[in-house]
């Protein structure tokens, strides 16, 4: 058990691996591709099962995370094996390590063509995206991110429908050229560190930022600018942020069930944990001075891709811009730098790869029954799949962002967190993050608009089709595999607390470096926000 | 502070039927189970709200401290806590008692009208959800949990609009009405950002938790804010309490069907008609007034937000009653007649008649759900025909539909002694007397008002006498076919398709009218209905007499007979500006004049009331099926220039100009021309290009390593 503990992170990284590797074995000696689904389900499980040994975490390591392992790896570079899990991504780990097998279980009977390297990729897929979240070494990182995009490109290309091709391109094109430059910045910062510091270069992430507390490394503005720009790239493409989207309707609509699973519940993910793990740490005076960048460009996003969901003609495609716009209620939140517009954030993260997952997951049921996802092919649902169309309409529900379901409690706290913030200033009289919420506002009501839209075409009225009036309704391993997804959408939406609480102290820390480094600048009121009441002439 | 947990009761009851009914009745499917389980969870609710309100430690409606009960804490982070906690002060007490009393009486008479329906445990999980949503509402003691018991009835209206699952028109007008209320949704969101951001709190009460002081939004704001804020439209975006009293409406007019969001609930008829009653006339549809209501403090102190609210509620007000007196279908009558009197309510708490606002909401509870449970049980009489053109001469058939209905009608025309007559001569009265008693000192406009109020008035005696002549009196009509235009017959004569043994039979064709039989006789409603009639019929009648005016109770000598004003009192805030002191000591006074104007006005009115059902007797009696103006029949096409101006075109640029415009386009144009551009090169080096993926994944990887290798060379060498 000491064994386990102490080296969870890197048990839970080679975990899917093994499991990979005995795949590949069961294959090569018994050729059962029958069993192939079980043994995935299970090494998944296993794996879900060994993260929720994260609870136990009582002492954190020397730099402030728990299960921290730290251990050379390439010496001739400095580059280190250096893991460790903190609030921030500790829930983000175990949604992925959750996911998993509720993706494993909704490929059942999905997967017709060479089942193994389907698993295969599954598996590496989360040892990647595990890797991701664990990573306190920018290299390190930086390889899990780049494996992650591998998988998945696989993921599309092979299972994927009929425009697979030009959708892993497409995917496989835009992320890699953001982790490109990315790269770039990585490798700049290790050499301004070993300019600076006289130490050798150093990719460790808690050494950088050690090195710019103590003022041994300074990073000159300009410099600074153009590597947060590397890094905000990445990831902005990876979140996706507006203008950078496109890639993501195709590759959602394009991706196998699981695939487009995984894709919204995690690997957007990736982008927004890069943007507050690395940008903001890194780089706080870039991050304040861009803000209004990302707040308008989530604005845009919120409403852009509101918009153009409603006009869909395809489910999933719908369901892939309604991606775009909570995403960038994420950015949103995040980049108000307020603790509880950035606690909002990762709860929306959360939220979002809870309901949105299950949207995909639905979205595939009926394919797999109709092998459409066309929405005018469909009408009065209801009448014939009574529980599908319950555990729509619910998980619709939680995607509108419904009280008491968790969508509503994330975004709640974003607006309330940029309703509150300092970080667009107020010019003649005009309060911009007032502003900024009642735009971003608006997204919540598109949500009903462009959802409900869907929801009523597909499920109410009277059937329409024919072929649709012999459909089955939910299986006992569907509904099973929803089944958790909706006990979390209600416990996240009525009882936040324990998820909150456990990501407190990171995002305090994150929150009081991006106010409150660079020179100053920042005064005291901004991070109080001052009482606005004088303007309206109240008597205090 | 009295701590009480039986308040959570009141909301959980229900919650447990609604759950009941879903995972046991769904099996079971035994209507007499669904039943009980439904009525039962609101009995339970009654009796502990009525227990609350009146018995336990003095009852809420007499106590000055209100009745707290702290569940859980929902939300608490960086200052912000949101409790799921209840509170029963004396107009929540109000609220609490006639929406179960109420709601209690509409469940039964709903498990007669549902009878024989396929969804009949679905049906009344959902009343019972809505129950503990609207409970919610009502008994939440912060803004947050008021707006989940907010967003709640509206996700139960919708699941009830919609919920004969095949009727298209019900599809549609239930996400009409999700997406008007959402509209308004987004004003109270962001007026309880604006709130918290202003007072550090978003509790109704002061109170204790855990320790921690939590101090009410109305406390902060009569401490800190002595003056009213300035009578200019600068204030609304002043970001002050004027902006929130703003916001907060723009939700109420959502919630409760205002303009500009009103068209959503008369298409909300196409749900069954139980629900109506409930949802769409007795409760749901009055959270808006309860929201002004709950928040004067801050309404007393932004007398522009009063006047919009007055302005806005006494136009809708004569807008709807305009189309109601248009209208064919009984229920739509009655739809547009609720928000006409939603509109008189808003009027009385715009002009800072709180408490009178409160008080018609309650008399409209009683004789709108009864006036929808008679056209309920004349729709069930009648086979499911909901077109008064095929009625006629009920009264033969269904007598006690037609007494019970008929209380309704006098109440809601305002006859004297009738419940209606009370809350809504006040209403006029405050109107007119807006200078008097208005928080704010003068009121522009309000002899304008009162004006539009009084034609309102008599409007709504002739609309209602014309659809009581229409079902009630006449020749009767049903076996005679429509002679109309055939475009309205589509539109009109709408039929509330519920179960009536061939429903099954016809399977998914929803759009057939059911013809009925050659020697078909409507009949009287069973005892499940009509009982309940009864009971609203009687309230109808006698009760206004909780709050009968000093100037009418003093002509017969009795100097304190307004027990309902006195109960509410202090939920009205004492603001300390120097016209709200004013406007109290008038309304303390009852100086002669005014007593005497007030008895001279409800004279008026009574002339009014008469005038408008003799109008109606002259227009109706001899010609019930007069044809009426086409624009009003239209509805003044409201929803024509919503669809051309708004739905449209919003349509066509996300469609044309933001999907295949701009991603499709201009940003998937500029990728797929940079890949045409790098194929262009591939072909030159052809011989690298081997057309598997893998062969290009390989080439990225080898490049990264190509680049790190580069640094790493280069780098050290810089060292």
């Amino acid at each position: 058990m000491d064994f386990l503990l102490n080296n969870l992170l890197t048990i839970l990284i080679l975990l899917p691996v093994i499991g990979a590797v005995l795949t590949i074995a069961h294959q090569a000696f018994w050729k059962q591709e029958s069993h192939l689904k079980w043994l995935t389900l299970g090494w998944t499980t296993l794996t879900f099962l060994v993260s929720l040994l994260m609870f136990s975490s009582t002492a954190a390591g020397p730099s402030g995370y728990f299960f921290e392992q730290n251990v050379p790896w390439i010496k001739a570079i400095n580059a280190n094996y250096h893991v460790g899990v903190d609030g921030l991504s500790f829930w983000l780990i175990i949604l992925t390590t959750f996911i998993m097998p509720i993706a494993v279980l909704s490929t059942w009977h999905a997967v017709e063509k060479r089942p193994t390297a389907f698993y295969v990729f599954l598996l590496l897929l989360e040892s990647a995206m595990i890797g991701v979240f664990v990573s306190l070494d920018l290299l390190v990182f930086y390889l899990f991110f780049e494996a992650s995009l591998v998988p998945m490109f696989f993921l599309i290309g092979i299972w994927g429908g009929a425009n697979r091709i030009y959708a892993a391109v497409k995917f496989f094109i835009f992320t890699a050229f953001g982790s490109l430059l990315m790269l770039v910045a990585i490798i700049s910062l290790y050499f301004l560190y070993a300019d600076q510091t006289g130490l050798g270069g150093s990719f460790d992430l808690v050494a950088i930022l050690n090195a710019m507390n103590t003022g041994n490394l300074v990073i000159a503005p300009q410099t600074g600018m153009l590597l947060f720009l590397a890094f905000a790239l990445a990831f902005s493409i990876k979140v996706p942020l507006f203008p950078f989207h496109t890639w993501l309707p195709d590759a959602h609509t394009e991706a196998p069930t699981a695939g487009s699973v995984i894709l919204a519940a995690v690997l957007l993910k990736m982008g927004t944990y890069g943007l507050m793990r690395f940008n903001f740490t890194l780089f706080p005076e870039q991050s304040r001075e861009l803000a209004w960048l990302f707040i308008t460009l989530a604005i845009i996003g919120i409403i852009y891709g509101a918009l153009v969901a409603m006009v869909q003609p395809d489910v999933k495609r719908l369901v892939a811009y309604s991606s775009v716009a909570h995403m960038g209620f994420v950015i949103l939140g995040m980049f108000s730098f307020t603790e509880i517009g950035m606690q909002g954030a990762v709860f929306q993260m959360l939220a979002h790869g809870i309901s949105t997952g299950a949207l995909f997951l639905l979205v595939g049921f009926i394919y797999e029954r109709r092998h459409t996802r066309e929405i005018k092919e469909f009408g009065g649902l209801a009448n014939i799949m009574p529980i599908y169309a319950t555990i729509f309409v619910i998980t619709t529900m939680s995607s509108i962002g419904l009280p008491f379901l968790n969508g509503f409690v994330g975004e709640f706290m974003i607006m309330l967190g940029m309703w509150k913030s300092t970080i667009l200033g107020i010019t003649s009289g005009v309060n911009w993050n007032y502003i900024a919420v009642m735009l971003a506002g608006t997204g919540v009501i598109f949500a009903a608009v462009y959802l409900l839209w869907m929801v009523q075409r597909v499920f109410f009225g009277k059937v329409t089709k024919d072929e649709n009036r012999t459909l089955s309704d939910l299986s006992y391993r569907e509904i099973g595999l929803m089944a958790p997804l909706l006990v979390l959408m209600v416990y996240m939406g009525v009882y936040p607390t324990p998820f909150l609480k456990r990501m407190d102290d990171p995002i305090k820390a994150i929150h009081e470096r991006v106010m409150q480094r660079g020179g100053g600048t920042v005064a005291k009121q901004d991070i109080e926000p001052a009482p606005q009441t004088d303007a309206v002439g109240m008597n205090r | 502070m009295t701590e009480n947990n039986l308040l959570s009761v009141i909301i959980f009851a229900p919650l447990a039927g609604a759950v009941i009914n879903w995972l046991i009745g769904g099996r079971l499917k035994n209507e007499l189970f669904s039943a009980i389980v439904a009525c039962g969870a609101i009995a339970v609710s009654t009796v502990v709200a009525f227990y609350l309100a009146f018995v336990a430690g003095g009852g809420a409606l007499f106590i000055d401290k209100p009745i707290l009960d702290h569940i859980w804490t929902w939300i608490s982070v960086g200052g912000f806590r949101a409790d799921f906690a209840l509170g029963m002060d004396r107009l929540s007490a109000v609220y609490a008692c006639f929406v179960t009393f109420v709601g209690f009486f509409i469940h039964v008479f709903a498990t007669g009208y549902m009878k024989g329906d396929d969804g009949f445990y679905r049906f009344f999980a959902y009343l019972n959800l809505f129950m503990f949503a609207m409970l919610t509402l009502v008994l939440a003691d912060n803004y947050l949990l008021m707006f989940v018991g907010w967003e709640g009835v509206g996700l139960c209206s919708y699941l009830l609009i919609g919920y004969y699952l095949k009727k298209n028109e019900a599809r549609e007008a239930a996400k009409k009405a999700f997406v008007m209320n959402r509209i308004g949704d987004w004003g109270v969101l962001m007026a309880i950002f604006l709130t918290f951001t202003l007072t550090g709190s978003i509790s109704f009460f002061d109170k204790t938790v855990a320790g921690e002081e939590v101090q009410s939004v109305f406390t902060w704001v009569l401490q800190n804010v002595t003056a009213a804020e300035p009578f200019t439209w600068g204030a609304i975006i002043a970001g002050g309490l004027t902006s929130i009293g703003v916001l907060f409406f723009i939700g109420a007019t959502g919630k409760s069907a205002q303009i500009p969001l009103l068209t959503w609930l008369p298409d909300a008829m196409a749900g069954p008609t139980p629900v109506s009653a409930l949802i769409h006339a007795a409760t749901m549809v009055t959270a808006g007034v309860y929201l002004v209501v709950r928040s004067n403090v801050i309404y007393q102190l932004s007398p522009t937000a009063m006047w919009i609210i007055a302005i806005v509620g006494a136009a809708t007000a004569i807008f709807a009653a305009t189309i109601a007196i248009a209208q064919n279908d009984i229920k739509k009558v009655l739809a547009y007649s609720t928000v006409s009197q939603l509109g008189f309510m808003f009027l009385a708490a715009g002009v800072g008649a709180f408490i009178v606002a409160i008080f018609h909401v309650m008399t409209h509870a009683f004789f709108k759900a009864l006036l929808f449970l008679g056209s309920g049980s004349v729709i069930h009489g009648m086979h499911h025909e909901q077109d008064m053109r095929k009625m006629g001469n009920l009264k033969k058939y269904m007598p006690i539909t037609f007494i019970t209905m008929a209380t309704g009608w006098l109440a809601i025309a305002g006859i004297p002694i009738f419940s209606g007559f009370f809350s809504k001569d006040e209403i006029l009265y405050k109107t007119f007397a807006a200078d008097k008693y208005f928080q704010n000192g003068a009121f522009p406009g309000n002899e304008f008002l009162w004006i539009v109020a009084v034609i309102t008035a008599v409007l709504t005696a002739i609309y209602m006498t014309r659809m009581m002549i229409m079902t009630f009196w006449g020749e009767e009509r049903w076996s005679e076919p429509l002679a109309v235009e055939g475009s309205l017959t589509h539109d009109s004569a709408t039929h509330d398709e519920h179960a009536d043994g061939h429903h099954d039979a016809h399977g998914d064709d929803d759009e057939e009218h059911h013809a009925l039989p050659p020697n078909f006789k409507p009949h009287e409603s069973p005892w499940v209905m009509t009982v309940p009639l009864i009971v609203l019929a009687f309230l109808s009648t006698v009760g206004g007499l909780v709050g009968i005016p000093y100037a009418m109770s003093s002509l017969v000598g009795i100097k304190d007979a307004n027990a309902f004003e006195h109960v509410l009192e202090p939920v009205v805030a004492d603001v300390e500006t120097p016209a709200a002191v004013k406007a109290r000591e008038n309304a303390k006074a009852h100086s002669p004049e005014a007593v005497s104007t007030e008895r001279w006005l409800a004279l008026l009115s009574t002339v009014m009331a008469v005038f408008g059902i003799a109008v109606g007797f002259l227009l109706f009696r001899n010609n019930p099926l007069r044809k009426m103006p086409k624009i009003l029949e239209q509805k003044w096409r409201l929803d024509e220039f919503y669809n051309g101006y708004i739905v449209d075109p919003l349509t066509n640029l996300s469609r044309k100009q933001l999907w295949q415009g701009f991603d499709l386009g201009f940003i998937d144009g500029i990728v797929n021309g940079i890949g045409s551009f790098v194929m262009a090169l591939g072909n030159i080096v052809r011989g690298v290009q081997v057309g598997y993926v893998r062969t290009y994944a390989a080439f990225v990887l080898l490049g990264a390593l190509a680049v790190i290798g580069y640094f790493i060379y280069f780098g050290f060498k810089l060292l």
